[in-house]
């Protein structure tokens, strides 16, 4: 079970009064939302999960390992991927560049590796090939992206941005993905692929998926399960139908 | 004709030394005000290896590159965390350290009264380099090397996690990047060439005091690689390079007094760095902005 344990949340107050006592779990091969109105302490509590928040006190493990504190980087290493909430690709990379930065293999991203030319070509060109793998595997077999590998990422549009930024998290063997409102700012002609690639990921790639969105048909076509968050507290969880429906939930956070 | 050698040697000293930074401020995203220390460093590190011990060149300068790339560690711990501006004081703070030192400590490194009587350099033990066209093939040589150096790091998966580092750190750390260690590498690569510039002046003027090595000077390189163009390609540096050791030497020929040329030269960087600011923020060749 992919487990991340949240418990005994009491963050300094005079830094952040946003979460009080969240305790909650994320279930292997499930996709979990996390919704909230603004301010309720989504994005803290993913910062606090992923490592770029250390002032908590309380415990986040996953895989069963106490990840509390520790670096961002660590943290991904152990399988944990992030797409942040309006960041994309990195502009003056190319989308091959973008893919391969992505990669778990790090073999050439140290300088003295200039000295060891042919291991460097040799394990460029396995990424390559994983990122044409990833990229078939995310948009299907001769998606005009194979095309463009050397274009850019600038030259994409944001909603293709975000796109290939959730697609290169398949380059790393992450067990759980940590999505930030993938949608948010998104043409919504693209909202059906995005649902369509975290199904895959769960059912396809085996990953588990903790989301943050506010798009509320789109946490009710794409998730399993759900937690409502309101001032630094878990007000509600459950099948993310049930939740959705429930009658605390429309009243205060979806205003019906 | 000795005069243009001497432009040559300077040429290559100042290629170096702008390449060196070119990699921490443009690659890295490392605005460095300590450039000047490093030279400095190595400078003296330098001269203590030429007057002390016979070695041939090759060692001392690995020698240099290797002392001066440690001493960027007592930067790299206390600043490559800090963040923009902080990270700038950062730096200004170790290059007025190292000043301070190298002024102060006179038993050392003699102070204000400088070095000289530095020996020339040995290159493999079997003879000494005092013509002034050898000096000129070597420094030329060097700075060819270190140019296919860096062109060679700036294009290797090495080059491309900086700049996705300089883009949006954040999502490099989330990617599984150590970013700290990866730029504090920057650093150490960048001091240790730095440090290697150094060497070459020490042994070719054969003397050396603190002035040379100023935050003046620092800004100096800065405004060097400003010109020339910041980013991934090795053209920008070596351009701008040419431009500030090229263009007072222009300005001997305009006949104009040397108190007035000297000041003259300060005006000229000047405007040409508010101009490029305004017109090509990236500089001459460059293809990346600070951000």
């Amino acid at each position: 079970m992919n487990d991340i344990r949240m418990s005994c949340f009491d963050l300094h107050t005079e830094v952040f009064n946003l979460l009080d006592g969240v305790n909650m779990s994320v279930e292997e091969g499930k996709v979990t939302a996390l919704i909230g109105g603004n301010g309720a302490g989504k994005t803290t509590l993913f910062n606090i999960i992923s490592g770029f928040e250390k002032d908590f006190k309380g415990r986040v493990s996953f895989m069963g390992q106490d990840i509390t504190h520790k670096s961002a980087y660590r943290i991904s290493l152990m399988g944990l991927g992030r797409l942040f909430q309006g960041r994309q690709l990195m502009d003056d990379l190319t989308l091959m560049e973008n893919m391969k930065i992505a990669s778990e293999d790090t073999v050439g991203e140290h300088p003295f590796d200039i000295f060891r030319p042919w291991k460097v070509a040799k394990n460029e060109a396995v990424k390559e090939q994983k990122a044409i793998d990833v990229l078939i595997k995310v948009f299907g077999e001769n998606n005009k992206y194979l095309g463009m590998l050397d274009r850019k990422a600038s030259e994409f549009s944001y909603g293709e941005q975000r796109l290939m930024a959730m697609a290169r998290l398949l380059m790393a063997k992450d067990q759980l993905l940590l999505l930030d409102e993938p949608t948010s700012g998104v043409n919504p002609s693209y909202i059906n692929v995005f649902q369509r690639i975290i199904r895959d990921m769960v059912e396809k790639e085996g990953l588990s998926v903790l989301l943050i969105e506010h798009n509320m048909s789109f946490v009710r076509q794409v998730a399993d399960w759900c937690f409502y968050l309101s001032d630094g507290k878990i007000v509600k969880s459950g099948p993310a139908d049930m939740v959705l429906d429930d009658i605390e939930v429309r009243r205060d956070y979806l205003g019906l | 004709m000795e005069y243009v050698l001497h432009i040559g040697i300077m040429l290559s000293i100042y290629v170096i030394l702008v390449l060196s930074t070119n990699l921490t401020v443009g690659m890295a995203n490392l605005l460095t005000m300590c450039q000047a220390a490093f030279y400095g460093v190595g400078a003296y590190i330098g001269t203590f290896f030429l007057m002390q011990y016979n070695l041939p060149f090759v060692v001392v300068a690995l020698a240099v590159m290797l002392a001066t790339g440690l001493t960027s560690l007592l930067v790299s711990f206390a600043s490559v965390n800090l963040k923009g501006d902080y990270f700038i004081l950062g730096t200004l703070g170790f290059q007025m350290i190292v000043y301070t030192i190298l002024y102060n400590w006179i038993d050392v490194t003699r102070g204000p009264y400088g070095i000289s009587g530095i020996p020339s350099i040995q290159i493999l033990g079997i003879g000494s380099l005092e013509e002034i066209y050898s000096y000129f093939f070597l420094a030329l040589m060097l700075a060819v090397l270190v140019a296919l150096i860096f062109s060679q790091l700036q294009r290797s998966p090495y080059g491309r996690i900086l700049k996705a580092i300089r883009q949006d750190e954040l999502s490099a750390q989330s990617l599984g990047r150590n970013t700290t260690r990866l730029k504090t590498w920057a650093f150490f690569i960048s001091a240790a060439f730095a440090g290697l510039a150094g060497l070459l002046y020490a042994s070719y003027v054969s003397y050396i005091d603190p002035t040379s090595f100023t935050l003046n000077e620092s800004i100096f390189i800065i405004t060097a690689l400003f010109i020339g163009g910041i980013g991934s390609r090795v053209w920008g540096p070596i351009v701008g390079a040419a431009v500030v050791v090229i263009l007072p030497e222009l300005l001997r020929f305009v006949g104009l007094p040397d108190a007035v040329a000297a000041s003259l030269r300060q005006v000229i960087y000047g405007v040409v760095l508010i101009v490029l600011m305004f017109l090509r923020p990236q500089g001459l060749l460059g293809n990346a902005k600070l951000k």
